[in-house]
Parts: C-alpha cells; sequence; structure tokens
C-alpha cells in the first residue's frame, strides 16, 4: 500500500514532459535519458510515451507554435481559408518548423471555443473568430 | 465451481479462467493474433471476439473472464462476419503488394496470419493495401525488422520487456502512425538490443528475422580455392528436423551430418568439442578463483546475448564474467590454427562456418575482440532452409559421424544446449579435478528442469559451492538484483534464452507444444547414451593440450580461447 | 423566447474568500451514505458522454474495501464542437472543486486528480491558482471544517490526445503511460488509477453534485423529467446566429427551440440540413426531425445520444463529402492505435472517402457498413465503438444525393 502512496505522490512523468518541454522547445535526447532513469522505464518507453502526445516533440520547435483548428466547427466557419492563408504565408505543412526556427505550424483538433471559430492558437495565447487576414496579422507581430 | 456453456457444450470449471482458456478445455480453437502464452493479454487484435449471449457487443475471450452461467458463442454468423472483415483489415497494413512477396517472405512455410485466414475462412479481400513506405531496418548484424510487415500486436515488445526485462521495442505516435519501433527509430543495430531474437520467435508476420547468411554460405561452398568447415552447436541437432517433421523432441544428430556434407562442407565438426574445451578453460578459471577468493561470483560467458545485457546493465560486473570464450569462438579460432596447422592448410583459405541455434552468435562473430575466428554464422532455420532448397530428403537421410579432430564430444558438451547444462559440465569436471576421485553421480538434479532461476549448493570435498542457474534475461536481471542486494554466490550459469541455447532465437518457431520440454528431454538423452561424458575425459581434448595448447590457461591457450568484454552505454 | 436555466452558470465567484462551500458542508452533515442517496435519487447521469448514473458509480466504489481510492476529474474536453467544461473550469472553478470534494467525501477518497487537456492554458492557470488557494485557506490538505474529511487534489495537465477523454486512458496517462484505452473489466471503480479503485467523473457531472448537494437549489434534482433531471450545458456552434453556452433544463425544450431559439436561427441566408446533436460521435438528425424534447430518453428513442451535449448546426451551403472527410480524419488521427478495428478501420473509411472525393471511386455502402459494424462492435472503448456514428448516420440519411451505391445495413 505504501508502494501506491508513493506513487502518487511520485511528480508524473507527463507534468515533467511538459516542463522539459516549456523549457527547450522540445525534449531532448538527454532527458528522455535521464527520465528512463528516474522512472525506471526503457528508454523506448519513454519514448513512446512522448511520441504518443502531439503537444511534446522530441525535434527542436520554432518560438511560435501556431495551432490552428480545423475540426468540424471551425470548419463550418471556413477554418480551412485561415488555414491556407497561413500555409501559404509561412510555407509550411503541418507538422513543419520554419528554418529559422520561428514558427512551428500544427493543425490541430478542437480547442474548445467552437462558439468563436475560426480559432488559432499561438503558443498559449487563443485567439477566436480570426479570419485570414487577422491570421496574417497575428503572424506578422510574431515576427 | 462455475457452470458455463460453450457453443452448446456444458462445461464445469474448478477455477477462474479467460473464455479463451476455458473454450481450449471444450476443444474449440478461437482465432488469436495479438494473443501469446506466457505474455500479458494486450487485447488488440480483437479477432478472439465471442458472443456472449445477452450482450450487444462481442467480447475479447482472451481477456474476458468466464463467468458462472455465460452462454458463449465462439462460431455464430456475426462472429465469423465480423471476424473475416476484421482479418481485411488486418491484411492491408500487411505489405501486401502481390510482388510475390507471400513467397519471398521469411515465414513463407509458417505464416501465422495465413493459418488465421484459415481458419476464419477468408474469402475476399476489398481493400486496397496500406503503404507506410518504411524502410527495412538492417542496422543489426542479428535481428533484421521489415516494418511493412508489421501488424503491431505487440508481442515483440511484450516478449522483450516482460521476459527478457530489455524493452528495445516501443509502439510510437498514435492513429494511423502507430507504429511498433527502437528508441527514436534508431534501428536495433543502434539501440541497447541484445540480439537474443526471442522477438523473432515471437513475430505472427515475417516482420522480424535474423540477418540471413544463407545465400553467401551457398557461394563460398562453390568457391574451390575455399576450405569451408563447418561446426553445429548442441542445441541444432535436437531441433533440425523440426522444420521436416512438424516434431519436437527428435535426435537428429547423424542426419544433420549427412546434411552438411551433402551441402559441400568440406568437413563437419562440432561445438561440442570446443564446449568441452570450455569447461577445461573455465573449469580451471573457476578452481583458481575460488582458490584465490578474487572476482567471485564466476559468470558463465557463452551466451552472446547475456554478454551482451552485462555490457550495457551491468558492466560494473564485467570482471567477474569469465574470460573463456565462447565455444563458437574457441572453435573458429582453434580451426584456424590447430587444425590449419594439422592439415597443413593456408588458415586464410579456410572459411568457418558455424550452425547455431542463437541469433545472438552472428553478432558475436563481428565482435571486434575476436573478429575472424568466425566467418559466417546459420542459424537453425537458416540451415532447414539451405537443406530444403537443396533437395535433400533430410527425415530419410543415413546417418554419419563428425570429423575427427574437432568432432568428438563427451555428453557434458550436449547440455550444454539446455539450461543448467554449462554449469552440470562444468562440475563434472571440477569436482573431479579438486577431489582426484572420480564422481559417483554425474546427473546434478537440482540443476535440471526450466525454472527460470535455480540456486543449487554443491559440496565437493568439503568445499560448498554456491551456484545458481538463469535462463531469460528477465531471470538474469533478478539475480544481478539479488547480487547487488548482497546475496552471495561461487557460479553462476547466465543463458538470454528461456530455456537456454534449445530456446534460441535462431531455433524452429514452434510447430508443437511443450517444445521446451521436448528438446530438453532429447539433449539428456543424447548425455546419457553417451559412453564419454565428462569433458576431461575427452581424448581429443587431451590430445589438444598435449600437442599444441600445452595446458588449460596457458599463455597460448589465452591468445587463442579467451578475450574481454567492454562496458556499453544504454 | 426560451429562458435558461441558471445553476451551473450561476454564482459566478473566483474569491474564495467569499465561497461558502454550502454544498460540501451539506454533504458532511448528512455524511458519506446519504451524500450518495440524494446523488442518487437526484437521476444525475454522466455528462462526459457515456451517461452513466454518478449515484449507482459513487455508490459502487464507496462499498469496495480499500486502502486507497482515488478520484479523478475529468476535464479532457477533446469532443468538437464542446467547451462547456472549459467554461466552467475557467469561469466556475470553485464549484468544480466543491464537486470533487463531495465526491472524494462520498466514496471515502483521501487524494484526487483533476485533469485538464494541455490545451486548455487559461482554465490551467485558473485552476492552479484555485488549488493554491485552496491549500491555504486549508480546504485542501487539512480536515475541512473540524471534519474528519481531508483531501489533496493534483492537477495533471493533458498534452494532445483526445483519446485521454475516455476515463482508462486518462487514467493511463495520469500515470505516465501511453494514453491508450484499458480492457474492462475490471472498471476503474475496482482497479483503476495504480490499481486502486477509481471514480472518474466529468467536470459538468461533479458541478452538477455540487448543485444537488447545495441547499440554496434544492429544487436542482426535481427540473426536467423522470431518467432526465437537472440542467444541461449545451455547446452551440455551426451555421447559427447565436452559438455559445446556454443551460437549460432537461425536456423544457425542444432540439427544435435549441436552434431556432436559443441559437436563433441560421446564418443569413442559409437553411438547415441537419444538426449534430451530441458532438461529432453522435449520429446526424435531419431538419425536419428536430421537433422533440432534448431529454435522454428522447434520443434514446431515436437510436442517438445527447453525447457532450455540443450541437452543432450544419447548412446546405457545406459538401457532406467534405464534411464527412473532416470527422474521418478526426478519428483516424486520434485514435488510440492499439485496437485494430478502430485504428485500421478508421484508417480504410478515411481512405475510401478520399479515393471517392479524389479519384471519384465510388463507395460501397456494403463495404462501410461492415467496416462500421466491426468497429461499433468489437473496438476496444467508447471512442471506436462510436467513431463511424456520424458517417454511417450521413450515408444513411444521403445515400442518394452521395450517389452512393450498394446496401447500408449498419
Amino acid at each position: 500500500m505504501n508502494e501506491v502512496k508513493s506513487l502518487f505522490y511520485r511528480e508524473s512523468l507527463l507534468e515533467k514532459l511538459h516542463e522539459i518541454q516549456n523549457s527547450y522547445g522540445y525534449i531532448p535526447e538527454i532527458e528522455i535519458e535521464n527520465l528512463a532513469e528516474k522512472y525506471m522505464l526503457p528508454r523506448a518507453n519513454v519514448y513512446g510515451v512522448i511520441s504518443f502526445y502531439s503537444m511534446f516533440y522530441t525535434e527542436p520547435t520554432g518560438k511560435y507554435i501556431i495551432r490552428i483548428c480545423d475540426s468540424i466547427s471551425c470548419h463550418l466557419n471556413q477554418s480551412d481559408s485561415v488555414l491556407n492563408a497561413v500555409k501559404s504565408f509561412l510555407n509550411l505543412e503541418s507538422h513543419q518548423t520554419t528554418e529559422d526556427k520561428k514558427f512551428t505550424l500544427e493543425i490541430v483538433e478542437c480547442l474548445g471555443h467552437c462558439g468563436e471559430g475560426p480559432v488559432m492558437m499561438v503558443n498559449n495565447k487563443i485567439y477566436k473568430k480570426v479570419n485570414k487576414n487577422t491570421a496574417l496579422e497575428i503572424l506578422n507581430n510574431c515576427l | 465451481m462455475l457452470r458455463t456453456e460453450i457453443d452448446g457444450i456444458k462445461i464445469d470449471l474448478d477455477e477462474k479462467m479467460s473464455i479463451l482458456e476455458a473454450a481450449k478445455k471444450a476443444k474449440i480453437n478461437i482465432p488469436t493474433l495479438c494473443y501469446e502464452d506466457g505474455l500479458s493479454i494486450y487485447g488488440g487484435c480483437r479477432l478472439c471476439v465471442v458472443e456472449v449471449e445477452g450482450e450487444e457487443l462481442l467480447k475479447p475471450a482472451c481477456a474476458t473472464e468466464i463467468k458462472a452461467g455465460m452462454k458463449i458463442k465462439t462460431h455464430s454468423k456475426k462472429v465469423r462476419e465480423l471476424r473475416k472483415n476484421l482479418f481485411e483489415l488486418i491484411i492491408a497494413t500487411h505489405n501486401i503488394d502481390c510482388q510475390l512477396n507471400c513467397l519471398t517472405c521469411s515465414r513463407a512455410s509458417n505464416c501465422e496470419l495465413k493459418e488465421i485466414a484459415e481458419d476464419i475462412g477468408v474469402s475476399k479481400m476489398r481493400l486496397e493495401p496500406i503503404k507506410r513506405g518504411d524502410s527495412v531496418d538492417n542496422s543489426s548484424y542479428a535481428v533484421i525488422r521489415e516494418p511493412e510487415k508489421c501488424i503491431s500486436c505487440n508481442r515483440c515488445i511484450r516478449k522483450c520487456e516482460e521476459i527478457q526485462s530489455i524493452g528495445i521495442f516501443t509502439t510510437a505516435n498514435r492513429g494511423p502512425e502507430t507504429v511498433v519501433t527502437t528508441f527514436k527509430n534508431r534501428g536495433l543495430g543502434n539501440v541497447e538490443c541484445t540480439n537474443c531474437g526471442q522477438c523473432i520467435l515471437s513475430c505472427p508476420t515475417g516482420a522480424l528475422h535474423e540477418l540471413y547468411q544463407k545465400d553467401i554460405v551457398l557461394d563460398i561452398l562453390n568457391d574451390e580455392s575455399k576450405h569451408v568447415v563447418v561446426q553445429t552447436a548442441p542445441a541444432v541437432r535436437i531441433a533440425i528436423s523440426e522444420p521436416f517433421s512438424n516434431q519436437a523432441g527428435d535426435i537428429a544428430t547423424g542426419q544433420l551430418i549427412t546434411a552438411l556434407k551433402r551441402l559441400g562442407f568440406d568437413a563437419v565438426f562440432d561445438t561440442n568439442f570446443t564446449a568441452d574445451l570450455t569447461i577445461m578453460e573455465e573449469g580451471t578459471e573457476l578452481i583458481e578463483r575460488i582458490k584465490s577468493g578474487h572476482r567471485l561470483p564466476l559468470f558463465t560467458s557463452c551466451s552472446p546475448g547475456w554478454i551482451k545485457f552485462i555490457e550495457h546493465f551491468y558492466p560494473e560486473y564485467l570482471d567477474n564474467l569469465s574470460s573463456a570464450k565462447s565455444p563458437q569462438q574457441m572453435f573458429g579460432a582453434l580451426a584456424k590454427s590447430y587444425y590449419a596447422r594439422e592439415k597443413g592448410i593456408d588458415p586464410e583459405n579456410i572459411v568457418v562456418v558455424s550452425v547455431m541455434p542463437c541469433t545472438a552468435k552472428k553478432f558475436e562473430a563481428k565482435r571486434e575482440e575476436m573478429a575472424g575466428d568466425v566467418d559466417y554464422v546459420l542459424t537453425t532455420r537458416e540451415l532447414a532452409s539451405m537443406i530444403k532448397s537443396a533437395g535433400i530428403d533430410f527425415l530419410n537421410l543415413e546417418k554419419s559421424e563428425y570429423d575427427e579432430l574437432l568432432g568428438v564430444s563427451s555428453g557434458a558438451a550436449d547440455i550444454f544446449g539446455t539450461t543448467g547444462g554449462v554449469m552440470e559440465a562444468a562440475l563434472r569436471t571440477a569436482a573431479e579435478i579438486i577431489t582426484g576421485t572420480e564422481l559417483k553421480k554425474i546427473e546434478f538434479e537440482k540443476l535440471r528442469g526450466l525454472e527460470g532461476i535455480k540456486k543449487a549448493e554443491i559440496e565437493i570435498d568439503g568445499l560448498k559451492l554456491k551456484a545458481a542457474v538463469a535462463n531469460g534475461l528477465g531471470n538474469a536481471r533478478k539475480i544481478m538484483e539479488m547480487i547487488k542486494a548482497g546475496e552471495e554466490f561461487d557460479f553462476i550459469e547466465f543463458m538470454a534464452c528461456p530455456g537456454g541455447c534449445m530456446g534460441g532465437g535462431g531455433q524452429p518457431i514452434s510447430c508443437d507444444d511443450n517444445i521446451l520440454e521436448k528438446r530438453q528431454k532429447a539433449l539428456y538423452k543424447i548425455d546419457k547414451n553417451k559412453k564419454l561424458r565428462k569433458s576431461h575425459e575427452n581424448p581429443y581434448i587431451k590430445k589438444l593440450y598435449d600437442s599444441y595448447l600445452e595446458n588449460p590457461g596457458s599463455e597460448i591457450a589465452h591468445k587463442l580461447l579467451h578475450t574481454k568484454y567492454k562496458a556499453r552505454k544504454i | 423566447m426560451i429562458q435558461e436555466k441558471l445553476y451551473l452558470k450561476g454564482d459566478k465567484l473566483l474569491d474564495i474568500y467569499g465561497y461558502e462551500f454550502k454544498a460540501i458542508k451539506n454533504a458532511l452533515k448528512l455524511g458519506r451514505e446519504n451524500t450518495i442517496k440524494k446523488v442518487k435519487e437526484s437521476e444525475l447521469k454522466g455528462r462526459g458522454g457515456a451517461g452513466f448514473p454518478t449515484g449507482i458509480k459513487w455508490e459502487m466504489a464507496a462499498d469496495i474495501k480499500a486502502e486507497q481510492k482515488f478520484i479523478v476529474c475529468n476535464g479532457d474536453e477533446g469532443e468538437p464542437g464542446t467547451f462547456k467544461d472549459r467554461y466552467l473550469l475557467e469561469e466556475r472553478p470553485l464549484k468544480v472543486l466543491e464537486g470533487i470534494m463531495i465526491a472524494a467525501y462520498a466514496v471515502g477518497a483521501d487524494k484526487a486528480y483533476i485533469y485538464i487537456r494541455g490545451e486548455y492554458s487559461k482554465a490551467i492557470d485558473v485552476f492552479l491558482k484555485t488549488i493554491e488557494a485552496a491549500r491555504k485557506e486549508k480546504i485542501l490538505d487539512d480536515y475541512f471544517e473540524g471534519s474528519d474529511f481531508k483531501l489533496e487534489l493534483k492537477l495533471i495537465r493533458g498534452a494532445g490526445a483526445y483519446v485521454c477523454g475516455d476515463e482508462t486512458s486518462l487514467i493511463n496517462s495520469i500515470e505516465g503511460k501511453r494514453g491508450r484505452s484499458r480492457i474492462k473489466p475490471p472498471y476503474p471503480i475496482e482497479k483503476g488509477l495504480y490499481n486502486q479503485p477509481t471514480v472518474v467523473n466529468n467536470v459538468e457531472s461533479l458541478c452538477c453534485t455540487a448543485e444537488i448537494l447545495n441547499p440554496d437549489s434544492e429544487e436542482f434534482s426535481q427540473l426536467g423529467i423522470k431518467g432526465s433531471r437537472g440542467t444541461k450545458l449545451l455547446c452551440l456552434s455551426g451555421d447559427l446566429n447565436k452559438p455559445g453556452l446556454y443551460e437549460v433544463e432537461f425536456a423544457s425544450v425542444t432540439l427544435k427551440e435549441i436552434i431556432y431559439d436559443l441559437g436563433g436561427g441560421l446564418k443569413e441566408g442559409e437553411n438547415l440540413r441537419f444538426v449534430i446533436p451530441g458532438g461529432i460521435s453522435t449520429a446526424i438528425i435531419k431538419s425536419e426531425n428536430l421537433d422533440f424534447p432534448y431529454s435522454y430518453q428522447d434520443f434514446e428513442k431515436r437510436g442517438n445520444s445527447l453525447g457532450s451535449g455540443a450541437v452543432i448546426a450544419v447548412s446546405k451551403k457545406h459538401d457532406l463529402l467534405d464534411l464527412m472527410l473532416n470527422v474521418s480524419r478526426f478519428y483516424m488521427d486520434e485514435t488510440c492505435g492499439t485496437c485494430f478495428p478502430c485504428r485500421e478501420g478508421n484508417r480504410q473509411i478515411n481512405k475510401i472517402l478520399k479515393s471517392f472525393k479524389n479519384d471519384g471511386k465510388k463507395i460501397d455502402a456494403e463495404l462501410v457498413s461492415d467496416i462500421g459494424n466491426t468497429i461499433r462492435l468489437a473496438a476496444r472503448c467508447g471512442l471506436g465503438q462510436s467513431s463511424l456514428n456520424f458517417i454511417i448516420s450521413v450515408i444513411e440519411n444521403y445515400q442518394t444525393d452521395l450517389e452512393i451505391g450498394g446496401k447500408l445495413y449498419a
């Protein structure tokens, strides 16, 4: 039973991964190996966990991670036009990062602002009711 | 007691079990794919789903505990239709472009998917194949992976993690990108893989197989300028007939030798010979270490999967390893020195091929510490395939004998093929050397059997020897942790594969029940029927020392027969 | 005009000093058994989508003897079209906290987790502050108001995986594993987090329990009709004039009123084709069939479900195939990848739809039904089982429009 309690108090691997992701912009190999040791897991296993979640990266990401929702509610409100505008502005497809490591583009599923779509997220900040013009404006402000 | 009904058959059960196990008792076969005896339940393939009366959704038989009063239909129309549809979905991910890939597959003759297709009566294929575009992973000297054939049943992952305690495989990504892979998709040659090949035995498809050398060996056999000698490991003779007869436990030493001669090898020798030699060298080392009390416990060093394991995970214990090379490597070293001299052949022209129950031996032969001793390593499976493709009627072959000089061995060498065998062989010799008197009983029953860890205290002339035997790397890890925790041993035999070499990753893929028991019985039978049962009594070993190696542990013996290992990063 | 019923949306209060915790205090006064009894009597059903009676879940968990039990608040809202839990976490965090405390007290758990999806950064910030304040005020981590009830609460951020909304996947995720579903049984109430009895409740469900136990909103449990009690948060989106979050009393409004009254009808010049009534894991309802009361049983009668409460209006201007592809991509990308029917079935459906769109390759309804049936009957978790509801229902209703051949049976 003490084992269960100590597990409960153990810092969650997921939270630890968030911390690393936030400080490096990705999860470097050495950190995966450290976590594997700390949690007594094969490093392949930790890699498997990381790769399951779309907010974790094993390669460096851009300074700004641009997430554009294309789930049904945003899609009904022309998220595809926002998406296409951003794609061609950044010259990126989803899951790609610009060479200058400024932007990473992610087409994502529902961000939970479905009544105010299309929705776009720049790092932690939500932008609602964007259209292709406002979206590009937001990107320009990042430059 | 639990009363249930499966397909109208009433059965009473005494204990809790899954629907799958209960159906087996009722002599009903339910198709499975991700299920494997001895591994945790995965419940992913869903082929074993059955209908439980009163429930609309189907239940996976492997993962559903049978309850009293359950009425189960394992082959109703609903279930059969669903399995067929499911099979279409599965097979679409299995690289079926019909470029004859079924015929060229490593599992052409024993494809589990094909068996399942037959069992469920697949009659149509309406889906287009899925192409993932993954390239073959040939980064390893031992195990090759063809991810395009992988259906993600996770058996390799579970085998590696649960039985071998390594965990080099993982499921990565999710959704349609879900794949089985290694750490950061590095490839098997670039991670902490021990090359044991147990994953190959678990794979239901041809996604995992050994690095093939059979074609190169066939080419070399056609090269007149080369003198090609072959050695066969103890565990090969009791498994080589399985792909021909589909039954385990037959002894086919004589047919094996004949087949190798027919294939064109210039001399057919026995790794058993150098197994006897290993006992002389390792036994001497053991006696010396016990006398001096240094670097105990002594660890055996014949299993290359175990060697790589300790290099990766317990490098601080490398000094405990016996410095004796494995029998395969000793053989290679002798073939190119002693044998060459005796026969007057230029060592440059000698090619050493070995037939091993093992995939890790392929890696061992490539180790820089002993490069050149052995040139090519074939698995038991590869040899069976060569025999088939040479049109040799293996089961009806006449028997032959091994060539002399490096071909005569004691029964102690034969049992190297099973867990506990090296220990028993070593004790037969060490006891007699220490006491100077003949052992009354040479069978060490406590060291026999298939348990993962066996411990015994053996008394030799007042000397108490704490011995342990571990098979399977998961058990090896347990013993290492016991040592770390302070438990004391003198001598430990480690084998990477469950059951020892007879259960090696290069052995024929299971075609029978209880193969390990049957193979083990066969090995002990060979030993029992031999007149010569102790390594130190082998006259050819005596001759070798008299005319070449001087005595165990001599300078020349060290040069040829001993080595060192190094720490590796995880 | 339809009036909203403001309970869950009521008393916006972010200041913990002003919040009275009346519901948990009442629960402590009633005792565990009576608290559970009250929740059972309220007929509260889980608001995450599956609709399992909350009181029964609690009762079963309370009856299990274990040294350690866990409460997990499921804030991994990810069903497209749904944003009610985000609203509650951002705007009514104290009510969520109180709901967690009630649940923990009722089943006898002294440790709880709240799992909030990683994309909800504001909700995470708000709730972290709430936990911090509650610790400081000895509402958490200490015996509450001199009672024998003490609770520890930790927040775990999800990391971008829809499937973690499934309770067993969520448990795996908290344990630091891949968020794949577990085989049930055993259910979490028997063996959940770290194999201990665990109750997983949705954010909205827990807020409802805070209403049920609050003496000030005694009438909450009487709202609606038998089988559908209390209020429901509706997330209106799509082609509506007034999308947004609304709270309605069960069975007091029809789906039609929800669209045309609360939602303000369709945007100018557009005509309704169908409604997705409870997120994309539910089957569509054609515009002419909306005139029925919003209640669990009325949906059930129609072989449908009110799901997560995401009501999405879809006008005639959209291309059906495009929408099917959108939903199909969602499920294909979001399956955990463990069970073959869901992983391969959704991949194949996407492939079939794509080759129809790109190469004009006709869709065979029978093949789609075969795949649909395979997923529905044999997939491992609820996500998989319901993944084709939308697509199959679109084909069912518009087979001729889409020029799809063959017989649909699933």
